[in-house]
């Protein structure tokens, strides 16, 4: 179902079926019934190296968060490696503020499907598990029966449309682990391991799942693929903003008057995102800040928002547009509980694995827990960007840079709001003395 | 060998070949790069965050430990950046670690000490309370503080990937991760200890060494373990003549790390309530302690005189006695008693496999071929059971180099997990699969066989004709089961030969008596057991006979016996010991026990009081006329003295008189038994798990 | 003349010595009356060993042999135990089953104080330490703990607050 009344801004390429309310998933006769599963028949007779062109052309960038293109990921795989090559989709989705996948495995789960079998026949793959965050158990049944309908469909089993070519596509369900939708670590959980991230190079193009060579790709990633093959490259390219091709969803959370999930092209701009989109700020309050991209990415403070939401864009801002989930602040948001609350997320999610993560988010957690409880000094506050300064960069997989970045950028921009807490605290409590451990 | 390629560390050009990992290179150029969770030799984690350096060109800092040198690649260790990742990595650490180093018994060669004294911060910030989880117990030798570990993964290593157990792994996550054994709260798994051994701070502990002492405490000797065959290096800490510990860190034995249980936990027989520790003689039906003197005149009477009369010896030697002693038994036997019925326990066929191997040269296989070669046959072995270090060196093989294994067993074992091929075959019947598998050996480009004690005479010489028409290299290990039984066969402790492998003909004597001969024969005289307890499993049949027993505790035989002489175990003496592939290493004193003496000791004194001259008998004199003597000890002496390990070179020709191959009897130790020793070792007893069960899996 | 002046002369010296004595006589005595009464020391007199106890009257000393460690003379001997939960006698995990120190030896230069990292051992003010056997001048912990206050009992209380968080 959608949650959202579309708006008139979007534009409706991923969710053009999709009608308000949508009652039940569109099943494979009315999805069959618009243009659905006719990208694959026009795939099925183009040549791999065609389909990959054709994504490359499209600057399909990767919806998970990191951006990379996803037709130069595909082109990676060595096809004539004598080892099977395998499709995962990961629909882990755990950035908090995101909510954009569970849109598409919920309502539209064929286009998933057709997506999966286009990538497979580009990189040659026989067989793909789309990796379901266990939170989502309705998706996991809406997906598994439309994976049923089309093995009855022959568009997934021995024989993909009659093409004589195989393709097996299964769910698996994760345990509820942040971590797992970083797509080593998703690959550890898939094949029953304890979900860490694992060393890179080798990345999962060249030994992925089972040491296979495999692509993982987000959900909409996947989904955006069936356009880009029936409307050509170009046709996608023009959509977005240079070298940022195609439309995205966006989730638009917090202080807004109409928060949801979004198409719009890539490229738009922030503050209309904001007003004409989302309908201005809720009870006619001011712009605090945005997240422009789920939790993890580096906070813009109200001015710094008339900026387009494309991955460069808001790279060059310092910022990131991550999966898309933008957090809407006003200006009653209290800015020390909302880098508390962050911060707790992280420490909890934190895998344990390499040290500056799992000791570093502990630590900021405990910090801030007391600032936001008045105890704190203004000792604390530099500490907090020096430690978490100490994480960023050096850690063994992103996560550890996703609690640092917030960390950074909330206590630089709202140093005032953290200095002001402190001064005003109730209660006196002087912080613990430090002493030096050696006396010279 | 890989293309060399020219990188720079801290303004040295080095050149290291392809592929070399930037903490290596810069090892071999002598700069030292902190790390936890880099352990040479096992899967890269780059977990700990220690070793990161500043490569040129790159924006982020890297993990010196999975970064691959490359041409041209310019690395800082030591630039202003680096230091401040260290000392925030140590400062993170420190956060949840405990500073409890007055109570933990790493205090003082603990690495996370090290590291925080040279790259530390001088001061804490960490004002918040602590995660904390209680200590836990594993087994009765293994502790584990999750409070204090720092999750460098070095246990789950060494004891998934070196040992094939995989007994630990990690649970929970975040702050709260720890390791957790795989059975829940407990191991199951070969109590080796080496996951305490590797643990860089105090969270594994030993429950032996626990709380006894402090690493400046203790003094280290480097030794050979007594229990198996393998030669495995031990350094035993030794606190007031006491052995506390027992580890090999300094990786000073071709074993480099690696200890089984017996050898890491397995001393503790040294310190037994039960060590004799005074000479005895039965008087009246009773074994009083006497002193020294006694006992070895009363001794020295009675071989005088069954000697002056032509009266029949039998003479059993030890397979855990030092290449000296056996050798001077032998002589006093043959040239003092004048009896060729010297013999012991014989646990493997060797003289048949140097018998055939006759003419060839370098086929007999040494620890370190294990390592480095292509392909393994594995005959009649649970090695991973019986022969720890080589199950480990052939899995080491495994993981480095993609060994191929072949296994012709009666039942499961460890190997499995890895063998290219296992061939289930009963006892007897091993040639005919080990024919089966000729094809597929014959592609490798070389061979190591290893067989047990079921292959004996003709059935060795059938495998190294087969082994022959491989075509390709092939070298052999003859198991054995103790570890100096290769040095009791070589110093000629059997009937038939002489040291050296020549035949006792050439001595103008004639083969005495075989060890279960002796023990039948009703008119034995005098029956003299150096370390050796033939009585455990079968009866004396002279009633009158004189037995003089050499012992560290009143075995079967000691009771029987009429002299009972105090003998040292190896731990507390000097000499040298052969290991299963024929290499000679030596024996250091390290535990002192009081009342006791070496056998070799007691041998000179007993011949001294008979009057006979035998030579001086100190290990070193002896050793030197088993170096000018014996064929094949001829080994140089810097090698072994320094503690290194030279392998004996092999006896080329016919070994002209055969001992009997009946008269093998395999000891049928397991990982937590070790003969007569093991009884009297409490640890083993107190983890042993399926006792007796070979070939189980 | 010469004969009063004498006299005079005579008078003032005396007068001038007893002025002396008196005034001595009035100032605080300096010299210790040892052994009749006990002698005074200054507070940081290094004298006999001490091993102190906690609030609770259980020892400090965890057996970290770092008092061993630090002792030039090497005089100080310690076995280590385990605490268990049912016989607690020291503060931290293990504590020190045996305790010598050999007095015969001991320069009581106190660096086994500075190197304590619990404040377990101290100097007191003991110095009667003469003997005519050496084998006496080995002291066990016995008799270098300090005595039990009154109302400790030398077991641990278990209403301790604990001071660290568990659980996930």
């Amino acid at each position: 179902m959608l949650y959202n009344e579309p708006s008139p801004h979007e534009t409706r390429i991923l969710t053009r079926r999709l009608v308000y309310p949508q009652a039940e998933p569109i099943g494979y006769e009315q999805y069959a019934a618009q243009q659905g599963y006719e990208a694959l028949r026009k795939a099925l007779a183009m040549t791999p190296d065609a389909i990959i062109d054709e994504v490359k052309k499209s600057s399909l960038r990767g919806r998970g968060g990191a951006g990379f293109p996803a037709g130069m990921k595909w082109s990676f795989v060595d096809r004539k490696s004598p080892k099977p090559k395998y499709i995962v989709v990961n629909a882990d989705e755990g950035e908090p503020g995101t909510c954009k996948d569970r849109i598409i495995l919920e309502n539209e789960p064929h286009r998933l499907i057709e997506g999966c079998v286009i990538a497979a026949r580009a990189i040659g793959a026989e067989r793909g598990w789309i990796y379901i965050r266990g939170e989502y158990r309705r998706m996991i049944e809406t997906m598994d029966r439309a994976i049923a309908e089309a093995y009855q469909q022959g568009i997934l089993g021995a024989n993909v449309l009659g093409s004589g070519t195989r393709f097996d596509l299964y769910t698996h369900t994760g345990a509820g682990s942040y971590e797992c939708g970083e797509e080593s670590a998703l690959l550890e959980s898939l094949e029953g391991k304890r979900g860490n991230p694992r060393l890179k190079p080798p990345f999962p193009a060249t030994s992925g799942a089972f040491q296979c060579p495999t692509i993982v790709n987000n959900v909409e990633t996947f989904s955006a693929v069936p356009d880009i093959i029936m409307n050509g490259g170009d046709w996608y390219a023009a959509l977005g903003a240079p070298r940022n091709g195609g439309t995205r969803l966006f989730c638009l959370s917090g202080h807004v008057n109409k928060p949801g999930v979004y198409e719009l092209p890539m490229g738009y701009n922030l503050l209309r995102m904001i007003n004409d989109v989302g309908g201005g700020i809720r009870g006619g309050k001011k712009l605090k800040a945005v997240v422009p991209g789920g939790s993890s990415c580096p906070i813009l403070k109200a001015e710094e928002c008339d900026i387009a939401m494309d991955f460069d864009t808001l790279a060059k801002a310092g910022s990131m547009l991550g999966s898309g989930g933008v957090i809407i602040l006003d200006e009653t948001t209290d800015m020390v509980k909302f880098l508390y609350r962050t911060m707790k997320f992280y420490a909890h999610e934190s895998c344990g694995w390499c040290i500056p993560c799992r000791e570093g988010t502990a630590w900021l957690k405990k910090i801030l827990e007391r600032l936001d409880a008045g105890v704190g000094v203004s000792k604390d506050l530099d500490m907090v960007d020096q430690l978490a300064q100490s994480m960023f960069g050096r850690t063994f997989c992103a996560l550890g840079d996703a609690a640092a970045m917030p960390a950074m950028s909330i206590i630089r921009k709202f140093r005032a709001e953290f200095e002001e807490r402190i001064r005003s605290a109730q209660v006196f409590i002087p912080a613990p003395e430090t002493r030096p451990l050696v006396v010279l | 060998m890989a293309d060399l390629i020219t990188l720079t560390i801290d303004g040295r050009k080095l050149k290291v070949p392809a592929g070399t990992l930037v903490i290596e290179a810069a090892k071999q150029a002598g700069i030292e790069i902190p790390a936890f969770c880099y352990y040479e030799g096992f899967s890269l984690q780059a977990a700990c965050r220690m070793c990161l350096v500043e490569v040129e060109k790159m924006p982020k800092l890297q993990p010196s430990c999975t970064l691959p040198a490359a041409d041209g690649m310019v690395v800082h260790t030591e630039s202003p950046k680096v230091a401040d990742a260290r000392k925030g990595m140590l400062e993170f650490l420190l956060t949840n670690h405990p500073l409890d180093c007055p109570v933990c018994d790493k205090g003082g060669e603990c690495e996370l000490q090290d590291m925080v004294f040279r790259y530390g911060a001088g001061e804490s910030r960490f004002t918040e309370i602590k995660y904390h989880q209680d200590e836990k117990q594993w087994s009765p030798l293994v502790y584990y503080d999750p409070a204090r570990c720092i999750l460098c993964y070095r246990c789950v290593r060494v004891c998934d990937e070196g040992l094939g157990v995989g007994a630990l792994g990690l649970t929970y996550r975040g702050v709260a991760a720890e390791i957790t054994p795989s059975h829940g709260d407990h191991l199951e798994c070969d109590e080796c200890g080496w996951c305490i051994d590797v643990c860089p701070v105090g969270a594994l502990t030993s429950g032996t060494y626990r709380y006894q002492s402090r690493p400046w405490e203790m003094n280290h000797t480097g030794t050979i373990c007594t229990h198996c065959a393998d030669g495995c290096k031990t350094t035993l800490s030794v606190r007031n003549g006491a052995i506390i510990r027992a580890n090999n860190r300094d990786r000073s034995g071709y074993n480099g790390e690696f200890l089984c249980v017996k050898g890491r936990f397995g001393y503790d027989f040294v310190h037994s309530g039960e060590r004799l520790q005074s000479p005895m003689i039965r008087k009246n039906g009773k074994l009083e302690p006497v002193s020294w003197s006694e006992a070895l005149a009363a001794v020295a009477t009675k071989f005088s005189e069954i000697k002056a009369r032509g009266g029949k010896f039998g003479v059993i030697g030890s397979t855990r006695t030092t290449n000296e002693e056996n050798y001077y038994l032998q002589k006093f036997a043959r040239q003092g008693l004048g009896t060729a019925s010297v013999d012991h326990h014989r646990t493997g066929d060797v003289p048949a496999l140097i018998d055939a191997l006759s003419g060839k040269t370098d086929a007999l296989a040494a620890m370190a071929d294990l390592y480095q070669a292509k392909a393994a046959l594995v005959i009649g072995a649970d090695l991973a059971q019986q022969h720890p270090l080589i199950a480990y060196q052939l899995r080491a093989n495994y993981r480095h180099h993609k060994m191929a294994a072949y296994l012709v067993n009666p039942g499961a074992s460890r190997e499995e997990q890895y063998a290219k091929k296992s061939v289930h075959a009963p006892p007897g019947k091993e040639m005919e699969a080990v024919a089966s598998l000729a094809g597929e050996l014959k592609g490798h480009e070389d061979l190591v066989v290893i067989f047990g004690a079921s292959l004996r005479g003709e059935g060795v010489r059938q495998l190294v004709s087969f082994g022959d028409t491989l075509g390709i290299p092939v070298k052999y290990v003859c198991l054995v089961d103790y570890s100096n039984s290769r040095g009791a066969m070589d110093m000629g402790l059997v009937p038939e030969l002489l040291p050296g492998y020549r035949s006792v003909r050439e001595a103008g004597m004639e083969p005495g008596l075989a060890l279960d001969e002796m023990l039948a024969a009703k008119d034995l005289d005098a029956l003299w057991a150096v370390g050796a307890n033939p009585l455990e499993s079968a009866e004396l049949a002279s009633s009158a006979a004189f037995v003089v027993v050499q012992d560290l505790f009143l075995t079967e035989t000691a009771r029987r016996a009429e002299v009972v002489l105090p003998a040292q175990s190896a731990y507390e003496k000097n000499g040298t010991v052969t290991s299963v592939t024929g290499e000679v290493q030596k024996l250091k004193a390290g535990a002192k026990v009081m009342g006791t003496k070496a056998d070799l000791e007691i041998m000179g004194l007993i011949a001294k009081e008979m009057g006979l001259n035998l030579g001086i008998w100190s290990p070193d004199k002896v050793f030197e006329e088993i170096r000018r003597t014996v064929r094949g000890y001829n080994i140089p002496l810097p090698v072994v003295a320094t503690g290194g390990a030279a392998q004996t070179t092999p006896v080329n020709g016919r070994v002209p008189a055969m001992p009997r191959p009946e008269h093998i009897r395999p000891s049928g130790d397991t990982l937590f038994t070790s003969g007569t020793l093991g009884r009297y070792s409490k640890r083993l007893s107190s983890v042993m798990e399926a006792p007796g069960e070979l070939f189980k899996g | 003349m010469p004969k009063i002046q004498e006299i005079l002369s005579g008078a003032a010296a005396i007068a001038k010595g007893m002025g002396v004595t008196i005034k001595e006589m009035m100032n605080p005595v300096i010299t210790d009356d040892y052994p009749d009464a006990p002698p005074k020391f200054q507070e940081r007199y290094r004298g006999l060993h001490v091993l102190q106890r906690d609030e609770d009257g259980l020892e400090k000393c965890v057996a970290c042999f770092l008092c061993s460690a630090a002792c030039p003379a090497q005089c100080i001997y310690i076995e280590a135990a385990d605490n268990t939960a049912q016989e607690r006698i020291s503060g931290g995990e293990r504590y020190a089953k045996v305790y010598n120190i050999d007095y015969s030896r001991c320069i009581f230069c106190g660096y086994c104080v500075e190197a304590c990292p619990t404040d377990a051992i101290t100097h007191g003010h003991g110095f009667e330490l003469a003997s005519f056997n050496t084998s006496t001048l080995i002291y066990r912990k016995e008799k270098l703990l300090a005595p039990l206050a009154p109302g400790q009992t030398g077991k641990v209380k278990l209403d301790h607050p604990v001071m660290a968080e568990t659980g996930h």
